[in-house]
């Protein structure tokens, strides 16, 4: 190969038209709520579980919108399922069951 | 004989619709529940965006509507529909005759109290916009000290855009009232570090985004992506409020000796009630509905009820001086064709 | 006769399998128990009390009870005095079991002795019970409401079949017997309809087809039993031995969980009873139909039906079988298949370590720390009466583990369970203090922290105010207790708090109270539920709350308190905020 003096390295620019998404559609199905997300962050502040794994709710939509299973996916393992995140969210998204459903559809690496 | 005509509601809209009813030549009657006119306008301290005092303001408009009869601590008791007019019987005894009712009975003030985690009334250092406004007016609060606050911080949206707090609405003018109030806060305490925690800030007005520009620049009020989701007390007694940075992914965590709650505006349980003597609907939002949200914006769909202001929806205090005038033009067409 | 056989081949199957499915370790103590003395005649007496006398329904309503209980207790007496007159007349006949349901056919005995007369009395008298009962099982179908029950389920085909022959039964038996009245003997009852039916029909072969249509209706009957809600009958004579000897649900389908199932009479009180039938949309997801489907094997609907409800237990606590309509749905939930399984092992346990050295530990709770009212009043109030008392969770923790385990996920709880006991254990405190009813049941069930006292907030503060540590000044205002489900129905604290709350001011109660009190529709339970879907459930909690005009509601779980706080015109308090605002 010929030296360029650079290298190309992978983007780290989401890129939309390549994205997965079929998974996520299938979740939009079983949780239409998840498009009411106004991504306030409420959710992330009150979860007792973010400040070990950086639970997110917001971050888990945003990251599963983007196709970026895998990150969603590590964030969900310290989730406790307690339902603060349920309580606070002012859009009325039924966060909890929204999580099993993802540990539903989603798989761990 | 001049034409009755009943305005609800002694505040802006209300008076400056009196005002504009007198000019045309009619007698105005406003009957105010409270015992003071310029309803919330009165008890605010300087209005955005030109930091106009908001006395100098209900002044000149009660100057403007001082020729209307003004029933002040006054109710209505009930409503009788005649052939083709109403007869109203005031909580004093008295009773009006009149063809044309004007609604301008404004907004009340979410309960911040309901928003239990937000702690207002359960810890000492959280106090509401309105509080606030009273302080700047007064200079009464024990909550807040007397060297001023070394961190304090604006929560915006306090039951607004929350369904949990069963008012889905964008309140509309809390935004720039926070920027405008935390300028004042940092004028007052130069070396207090402020924060607003803000979903999105709407600057739609003119000269609002003026205004935040300069809370950046020149005032350093800092600005935070993300809703405050819990409040705390630490264990030297101050608050500690946490929520999400959004924009760094970060959850943060603030010790602050203040914590203003932006309680948004919701319709005023009263309006509900009197619109109900009347069988006005009431619209999706909680306010009362008009006969076309875009065209006919001061008209019911009832024959002579008219609206003013903010029984309608959340409004800046220009838009409802313009609605006031307008509704009384629109009264004014009305009573020309009744001819 | 068919029926019969076939009846009793199906329910000693049925037996077995059920018998079968249960654990190793729950067979041996379900024998153990049957062979136990005081067990047995407890066993006794619950299927006396419970399958002949409907003592529960009696106490509900007293037509619903006497309408069960005559049909039970008189059919029973039927059959056992049937027995009674084949041992003493035809002695050699006893063998054959059918004799004695035919017996007014095959024999023809006069009432000449006292003895007859006396039984033939006994038969038409509990003969008449049974048709008072079947009388009045006709007339709740038109009106359910004299009956105390305003909805009533909805019956499946086959029920219909079961109950229609169950219906035809005995006013067959009472028409047959007319017919042979004067050959075979009768009393008041059977003598007075032969001479009725003498009058016009003197002809004895019409009593032929009588004792026909008698026989086949008894036969439809058993024969659909099984597959209709009947097959409550026989069930629930097995199901209480096996709710004696301390069994519980292990597996969704199996074993004690199917003698639950199958023991669902299918009444229809927990229509009623459900926090969420004030919606019609939900009538169909209580516990009855929850049960039909489970029979059915409909897993799309027992999904939703268990994922659904809101798991406040009211079902479990009126059922007047004791099916856990709410220990029935977690176990339902448990067989999810998830793929990804969160998991707590590299949580670590320095940032939580707490020191409380013989202190009260208190754990607030995920909920409380959105409400810090509740906080902030239970530590003035440790304050006050001088307790010395340590925080286990001021920065957050690891939450009880309740809510997982009301999703199913057993695992995942049982792990959460694990650490938080760890960091309890190693706190070394005496006592831990909770404000929250949904980690008090979870800790108080199963947690196994050898010697560390579980405490919840309201019985806590029943002990300082008896012990004279807090001095509560009286007011005349009106205070409603709300029983949160968790800590009423959940763990059977119904006193405590209104001790407490009858020292600071006037205690009225509420329409359904402690173990009929209504879920405030906010409940954790529920996986699917809404939030735009629970606000009709707490409206109609607070009007149940409110019919005693209170001045305040007070209950002693923070989820209640928010949720009720959101709707209520009453100002709604902790029992924690009141009681704080109240002592010196």
């Amino acid at each position: 190969m010929m030296d360029f003096g650079f290298k190309i390295s992978p983007s780290s620019a989401i890129n939309l038209d390549n994205a997965d998404l079929s998974l996520y559609d299938e979740l939009c199905k079983a949780e239409p709520d998840i498009c009411k997300c106004m991504a306030c962050g409420s959710c992330s502040a009150a979860c007792p579980a973010n400040r070990f794994s950086g639970m997110s709710v917001r971050k888990l939509i945003i990251d599963l919108q983007r196709g970026k299973k895998k990150e969603a996916v590590k964030m969900l393992s310290d989730c406790m399922l307690c339902g603060k995140c349920t309580m606070v969210c002012p859009r009325g998204i039924n966060t909890r069951h929204l999580i099993l459903s993802i540990c539903k559809l989603y798989k761990e690496d | 004989m001049k034409e009755n005509i009943l305005i609800i509601g002694g505040g802006i809209a209300g008076l400056e619709a009196a005002a504009q009813l007198l000019k045309l030549g009619y007698n105005p009657i406003i009957v105010e529940k409270s015992d003071h006119l310029g309803g919330h306008v009165a008890e605010w301290n300087r209005l955005f965006p030109d930091m106009t005092p908001a006395e100098d303001v209900v002044s000149r408009l009660i100057a403007g509507a001082g020729e209307a009869n003004i029933f002040l601590n006054t109710g209505i008791s009930f409503v009788n529909r005649l052939k083709d007019s109403y007869n109203i019987m005031l909580s004093n005894g008295i009773s009006v005759i009149t063809r044309i009712l004007l609604f301008a009975t404004g907004f009340t003030l979410f309960d911040a109290a309901k928003k239990e985690e937000y702690g207002y009334g359960v810890y000492n250092q959280v106090m509401t916009n309105m509080d606030l406004e009273r302080w700047f007016n007064t200079g009464n609060d024990e909550r807040i000290p007397e060297e001023g606050p070394k961190t304090m911080g604006f929560v915006h949206c306090v039951g607004s855009r929350d369904e949990k707090a069963r008012n889905p609405q964008c309140s509309k003018v809390c935004c720039i009232t926070a920027v405008k109030q935390a300028i004042e806060m940092k004028q007052k305490f130069p070396d207090a570090m402020i924060y607003c925690f803000y979903m999105d800030l709407r600057m739609f007005g003119k000269k609002y985004e003026d205004f935040y520009i300069s809370a950046q620049r020149d005032y350093g009020i800092r600005f935070i992506r993300g809703r405050v989701s819990e409040v705390s007390e630490n264990i030297e007694g101050r608050l500690v409020v946490k929520a999400e940075d959004t924009l760094s992914g970060k959850p943060v965590k603030v010790t602050m000796d203040l914590l203003v709650l932006m309680a948004g505006i919701v319709c005023n349980p009263d309006t509900c009630r009197t619109a109900g003597l009347v069988s006005l609907p009431v619209d999706s939002d909680g306010f009362l509905k008009s006969r076309d949200n875009i065209a006919d914006i001061t008209e019911s769909p009832k024959e002579g009820i008219f609206y003013a202001g903010t029984c309608t929806g959340p409004k800046t205090v220009p838009e409802t001086l313009a609605e006031a005038r307008s509704a009384a033009l629109a009264i004014h067409n009305y009573i020309q064709g009744l001819k | 006769m068919i029926g019969m056989i076939f009846i009793l081949s199906y329910c000693l199957i049925g037996l077995v399998r059920i018998i079968l499915q249960l654990p190793k370790e729950d067979r041996k103590r379900f024998f153990m128990s049957l062979v136990n003395p005081k067990t047995m005649a407890k066993n006794i007496r619950d299927i006396f009390c419970d399958c002949l006398f409907h003592v529960k329904l009696w106490k509900r309503n007293k037509l619903l009870g006497y309408m069960h209980s005559s049909i039970a207790f008189g059919w029973f007496m039927l059959i056992v005095i049937g027995h009674i007159e084949v041992l003493l007349y035809t002695p050699h006949r006893a063998k054959l079991f059918y004799f004695p349901i035919f017996f007014r056919y095959f024999v023809a005995e006069t009432e000449s002795t006292m003895r007859g007369a006396f039984f033939f009395f006994l038969m038409d008298f509990f003969l008449l019970m049974v048709l008072s009962g079947i009388f009045l099982a006709m007339f709740k179908r038109l009106q359910s409401r004299l009956f105390g029950m305003r909805r009533t389920t909805n019956p499946s085909f086959l029920d219909l079949v079961g109950l229609y022959s169950l219906w035809a039964i005995f006013p067959l038996r009472l028409l047959a017997e007319g017919f042979t009245a004067d050959i075979s003997g009768g009393s008041f009852l059977t003598k007075s309809l032969n001479y009725v039916l003498n009058s016009f029909l003197s002809d004895h072969t019409n009593m032929l087809p009588a004792w026909w249509a008698y026989s086949c209706a008894l036969g439809v009957f058993f024969i659909v039993l099984p597959f209709t809600r009947y097959m409550h009958i026989p069930t629930e004579i097995l199901l209480i031995p096996l709710r004696n000897a301390g069994i519980k649900i292990r597996n969704a389908r199996k074993g004690f969980a199917k003698a639950e199932v199958y023991s669902c009479p299918s009444c229809g009180l927990c229509i009623d009873a459900c926090p969420m039938g004030v919606m019609k949309t939900h009538i169909k997801d209580t516990t009855v139909y929850l049960n039909r489907q489970i029979r059915r094997n409909n897993e799309r609907r027992i999904e939703e039906i268990s994922d659904k409800c809101l798991l406040c237990g009211k079902c479990s606590a009126i059922c007047p079988v004791g099916v856990e309509g709410d220990k029935l749905r977690i176990a339902q939930r448990s067989l999810r298949k998830y793929s990804v399984n969160p998991d707590y092992a590299d949580i670590s346990s320095d940032a939580l370590s707490v020191h409380a050295e013989g202190k009260v530990l208190y754990y607030a709770g995920c909920m409380t720390a959105l409400t810090p009212v509740i906080r902030k009043s239970m530590e003035s109030i440790l304050k006050k009466a001088g307790i010395a008392y340590e925080l286990m969770d001021r920065d957050g923790g690891i939450c009880c583990g309740r809510p997982m385990m009301m999703a199913g996920r057993f695992d995942q709880a049982r792990e959460m369970i694990e650490r938080n006991t760890r960091i309890i254990k190693d706190s070394g405190a005496t006592t831990l203090l909770l404000t929250c009813p949904i980690c008090y049941r979870i800790f108080k069930e199963k947690y196994h922290l050898d010697g560390i006292e579980i405490i919840h907030h309201t019985e806590y503060i029943d002990r300082l105010v008896r012990s004279g540590s807090l001095k509560i000044s009286r007011d005349d205002r009106k205070y409603v207790y709300h029983d949160p489900c968790e800590l009423g129905r959940g763990c059977g604290i119904y006193e405590q708090p209104r001790e407490v709350l009858s020292c600071a001011g006037e205690l009225v109660e509420a329409a359904k109270n402690r173990k009929e009190s209504i879920c405030c529709g906010g409940s954790l339970g529920s996986l699917t539920l809404g939030f735009d879907k629970r606000k009709a459930m707490t409206e109609n909690a607070l009007a149940n709350l409110t019919v005693a005009a209170p001045d305040v509601i007070v209950t002693a779980c923070p989820l209640c308190r928010s949720t009720f706080n959101r709707y209520a015109d009453l100002p709604v308090e902790d029992i924690a905020e009141t009681i704080d605002k109240k002592c010196v």
